[in-house]
């Protein structure tokens, strides 16, 4: 009976765990969380800030899940060793577990640059698990005013969720546009005015230099360009690294991320396998080596390191950025290379009003889509992507909502029957 | 632009019931509906609604109605406001009116004034759900007498005959007129009916081609799609002189509805008009139709029965003796109510004469000339259900062609605009969006249920009757008693009076 | 499992089949209270196209579901004895990357994510219950039930 070892619970640790399950039937499954919770929704904090998603609700399996698939979930185990010789991981409180075959999903940690006067405070906080989620929310109180470092997915989150919870927000950001990396220019633009329009000041090309305290509690921060704000709350949300400590002291081979084979999501040690925001990913669209952390990309890597580790032949097939978000009722959605400009791409642009569509087309392919108010069917333009359909076969306008009716009927119909006789 | 006569119905919108959902809008050929600019609204114009209640039965919380646009003229008798919107209809067009389906006139209907028999403790009653009840039909010609070898062997040569397993036939539509989803319904109906369909004048499409053993065959004065093949994939040949609703006429198929498919059944070009002159150019005699017969029963190598259609006509009789004589198998007769996809108005009408009595009269004249077991008698337009049928074969029908019924059990609602080619049902229609609408499937079980229906029925009054087989019915006219009818109408349809 | 199956050639662009999801979805079950009372419902099968050309899409219950793979909460799951993918209103946010990833545009975003649940506990689905021109079949297709 083979024993499995799965480091991280969230995306890709659970659908490891469950993937494993579903492959070996008899295996010995050990998932080892550094977080006192069961698997819970890690982008799912921010909705929790909202108070939109409950406590219970955060949980992505009900508890008598991980019994009932004989699968062994240890909390607050910190692994701080790893020895693929003898195949032992130990954890912060002594506790040591062997495998057979191993999967790293030890995920990223936030990013705090160093900044005069921030270390230490008692009311600096991250923005990335629930811990800390938890701590924002006691924290907020309608007198404070909050200040965001960071206009990434996550301090963009965290400020739309601390506006009615705070008396002012603020986000500083040192690059030129908000969420750079799901929006173009243009998108970014239009975002940033209705993000402005719902409560939140932005602050780009900017940064915090430095904060000043009361004792243990900043009270207000001061900018780049000299500006001082009140500051009863930091956010810091600058970035993400991955999750590689533990990787790197025990010699395994990492680049930014922990390097695998992209498809098999074999690390350099053959009985150690990694998925999700700790590795180093590469686009399928480009080429590019790059971490994506993103939860599908996760689930699905994770889904293949368990099929491998069962001894099965699967490979990941797909791999690029997807992603939809919604802002004060603002729904964007992105896919693919948006960023990339000039030979060999070409873009076709559509604005009317807050509607807007960029697609971008590569070789007479689809490679990437940015959406804003007009996400309706976005998934038939994700799979043109993914199956690098030439988009000459396609009928009809591209840059109306995508339906079916893009396809052939022969095609159409092959689809969804799923290559199945009626 | 003024108009000078008022929209024939006006359509009634519950604004308590509407949900909007847009059904009717996207199904109403005619842009009866509509939405507002807003584009979730639904509106509704009157102007060309033609009460096909296509709408009114899709509606999913039965919103629509559709009642007739009251607009009441000073009353005349004569000058009645369908008169009037006539003339006024002529007058912006210059055209002859055009019209579909049958005479809808209020002639005397004499299925109506005909009542059936019963028994009564003589010859006693029968139930069909116990005991056997024949409704089998052969069509074909007869011999004379049958004669019989030594140890019983059939020595005459029997004409070929058609056995079906009820007196009912589907008649003459085509594909051209009617859609190729209507075709398939009919065929796979005929087939699981063990009945025929037929043509019309056509041809037969090829996916269709495996259908022609419960198809009749015409070849009408077009000839459209008429071909060695053709008349030999066939149950038998019908060569079309007349039609009921509009004798003397030809047809006139329009360009725009001769599409690849039309064209390649009738062998005509795309987009051409496909007209049937109103003689056959090579008939102008008796004489002259037995040769078509007999080139006919030529090219099939005498297997295949060679019936002849006639419309009812004033002496409807003496031509159903010369066509006897001429070497028909079968002669079908059309009454002056039958259907049709287009007739000129006046036509359809005002020639011709009821079926009932065209039936009478040209089985007592075949009779009377000892030639009536020479040929079977298909009756037609219209029988409107299984009473009709019984009557008509106490009067003498051998069996009988229904179409207009048939339409109906498929999605017809009678609204006699089949010659505007926007049939909301996907019947009288080549519109590739409406012809959508006819699931051939779902017809060909309505049209199966329908016949089957009727044989139930027509066994049940035979059992009435005391009769156990259809062929004791034929031409019985003592089960038949008229009710309001004058002495010489009872005198035509060789009937007595309730009563007597 | 059994899932719908919709004839191109014989839809009718009539659309009935999205108001009777609807209605099937509705609290009352009736067309006129559904329309009148719940204007947030949204239809599960949503028909493209004109009356040209028209074909009725919702979910294909795929044996793996993009879906169930990008949801972030674990509401949308692939039943492992039904094989049906539905997605727990109560516990979807409403995070559209279902959407973002469905190859068939089969989901629709309101307060959460609704998508065809093919009227599960029901013997054929309404859809295919009210076609009125048999467009929509309710067949066998093989295919694992297990995600």
């Amino acid at each position: 009976m083979r024993s499995y070892l799965i480091i991280g619970a969230s995306a890709a640790g659970l659908s490891a765990a469950q993937e494993l399950r579903a492959a070996d039937p008899q295996g010995k499954i050990t998932v080892l969380t550094a977080e006192e919770y069961l698997p819970y929704s890690r982008p799912s904090i921010s909705y929790y800030l909202k108070s939109k998603v409950s406590e219970e609700d955060i949980y992505l399996r009900p508890a008598e899940f991980y019994s009932e698939k004989k699968i062994d979930v240890f909390t607050g185990a910190r692994v701080t060793g790893l020895d693929p010789a003898a195949k032992t991981v130990t954890t912060a409180d002594g506790r040591q577990f062997s495998y057979d075959k191993l999967c790293l999903a030890t995920g990223s940690h936030p990013f705090v640059p160093p900044t005069e006067g921030v270390e230490g405070k008692e009311n600096v906080v991250t923005f990335l698990d629930f811990a800390s989620a938890k701590r924002l929310k006691e924290m907020a109180s309608p007198e404070k005013h909050a200040v965001v470092i960071g206009a990434g997915l996550i301090g963009m989150k965290a400020a739309e969720g601390l506006v009615k919870l705070c008396k002012s927000v603020t986000v500083v950001e040192l690059a030129e546009s908000v969420l750079p990396s799901i929006l173009d220019a243009n998108s970014a633009v239009m975002v940033k005015e209705h993000l402005e329009e719902n409560g939140i000041s932005i602050l780009l090309g900017n940064t915090v230099t430095r904060a000043d305290s009361q004792g243990d509690t900043i009270t207000s921060v001061e900018l780049k360009n000299g500006e001082k704000l009140p500051c009863d709350l930091l956010v810091m949300a600058v970035g993400v690294r991955p999750e590689t400590a533990l990787a790197e002291k025990a010699g395994l081979r990492v680049e930014r991320g922990i390097t695998v084979d992209p498809e098999t999501m074999q690390t350099s040690d053959p009985d150690i396998y990694a998925a999700g925001d700790c590795v180093t990913s590469v686009d399928m669209l480009d080429g590019s080596k790059k971490i994506i952390a993103l939860w599908p990309n996760a689930v699905q890597q994770g889904k293949i390191a368990a099929r491998q580790m069962a001894g099965k032949a699967d490979r990941l097939t797909e791999n690029f950025s997807v992603n939809a978000i919604d802002f004060f009722g603002l729904r964007i959605c992105t896919c693919g290379l948006i960023h990339a400009a000039g030979d060999p791409y070409r873009e076709l642009v559509r604005r009317e009003g807050s509607v807007y569509k960029r697609l971008i087309v590569k070789e007479n392919k689809l490679v990437g889509f940015v959406l804003i108010n007009c996400i309706e069917n976005a998934g038939i333009y994700t799979a043109l992507i993914r199956s690098g359909t030439d988009l000459s076969t396609l009928q009809g306008d591209l840059m109306d909502m995508p339906t079916m009716l893009l396809y052939s009927e022969a095609e159409r119909t092959s689809l969804l029957l799923g290559g199945e006789p009626a | 632009m003024m108009r000078y006569f008022q929209p024939e119905f006006h359509i009634v919108r519950d604004p308590a019931r509407c949900i909007h959902c847009g059904c009717c809008v996207r199904q109403c050929a005619n842009e009866c509906h509509y939405f507002d600019e807003d584009g979730k609204t639904v509106l509704c114009r009157d102007e060309s609604c033609v009460s096909c209640q296509r709408c009114v039965c899709l509606c999913p919380t039965g919103a629509l109605r559709i009642e007739k646009f009251k607009s009441d003229y000073r009353e005349s008798a004569v000058w009645t406001q369908q008169v009037q919107k006539e003339i006024c209809r002529q007058a912006s067009t210059g055209g002859t009116l055009l019209s579909a389906m049958g005479n809808p006139k209020p002639y005397p209907i004499y299925w109506d004034h005909m009542l059936l028999n019963a028994s009564q403790v003589t010859n006693p009653s029968i139930d069909p759900l116990r005991e056997p009840m024949e409704i089998r039909t052969f069509l074909g010609r007869k011999p004379d007498r049958l004669s019989f070898t030594k140890d019983k062997k059939l020595l005459t040569e029997m004409p070929p005959q058609i056995k079906l397993e009820t007196p009912i036939l589907f008649s003459a539509m085509s594909f051209g007129s009617i859609s190729l989803n209507a075709h398939r319904a009919l065929s796979a109906a005929a087939k699981e009916l063990g009945t025929l369909f037929n043509t019309g004048e056509g041809g037969l499409h090829p996916d269709l081609h495996d259908m022609g053993q419960y198809a009749v065959v015409q070849v009408a004065s077009g000839r459209f799609g008429v071909h060695k093949d053709y008349l030999n994939n066939s149950a038998f040949i019908e060569i079309k002189i007349g039609q009921g609703a509009k004798p003397g006429i030809g047809g006139h198929l329009p360009g725009e509805k001769v599409n690849v498919e039309v064209s390649n059944a009738r062998m005509i070009p795309v987009g051409s008009d496909a007209i049937s002159p109103a003689p056959h150019h090579d008939i102008y005699s008796i004489e002259d139709l037995r040769q078509l017969i007999w080139s006919l029963k030529e090219v099939t190598e005498g297997k295949k029965p060679v019936c002849v259609k006639i419309a009812a006509v004033h002496n409807c009789a003496a031509i159903v003796s010369g066509v006897a004589r001429a070497g028909a198998d079968i002669i079908a007769i059309d009454g002056f109510r039958g259907g049709t996809g287009a007739a000129p108005t006046r036509i359809r009408d005002n020639v011709g004469i009821p079926i009932e009595l065209a039936l009478a009269s040209a089985d007592q004249r075949l009779r009377d000339e000892g030639i009536r077991s020479r040929v079977s008698l298909l009756a037609a337009g219209p029988t409107r259900n299984a009473a009709d049928v019984v009557k008509a074969i106490a009067l003498g029908a051998d069996a009988v062609y229904i179409a207009s019924a048939a339409l109906i059990a498929i999605g017809c609602h009678m609204c006699q605009t089949c010659n505007t080619g926007r049939c909301n049902w996907g019947i009288a229609t080549q519109r590739e969006d409406l012809t959508r609408r006819l699931n051939p499937e779902i017809a060909k079980e309505r049209l199966v249920n329908l016949v089957t229906a009727w044989n139930h029925e027509i066994k049940e009054m035979l059992g009435g009757m005391g009769i156990n087989s259809l062929d004791s019915l034929r031409g019985n006219r003592l089960m038949l008693r008229g009710i309001g009818l004058t002495e010489k109408e009872l005198s035509v349809l060789g009937i007595r009076h309730a009563g007597e | 499992m059994k899932k719908v199956i919709a004839k191109e050639n014989l839809c009718l662009n009539c659309r009935l089949c999205e108001v009777y999801c609807k209605t099937a979805h509705s609290k009352s079950k009736d067309p006129l209270r559904a329309y009148l009372n719940e204007p947030e419902l949204q239809s599960r099968i949503t028909v493209c196209g004109d009356n040209q050309k028209s074909v009725a899409v919702q979910c294909r219950h795929c044996d793996n579901p993009k879906c169930v793979e990008a949801c972030i909460t674990g509401a949308m799951q692939k039943d492992p004895v039904t094989g049906v993918v539905t997605c727990d209103a109560e516990k979807c946010i409403g995070c559209m990357t279902c959407l973002a990833v469905c190859p068939f545009g089969c989901i629709k975003i309101g307060e959460t994510a609704v998508k065809c649940d093919l009227c599960q506990g029901e013997e054929e689905p309404a859809c295919v219950k009210n076609c009125p021109n048999r467009a929509l079949v309710y067949l066998e297709m093989g295919g694992k039930a297990d995600a």
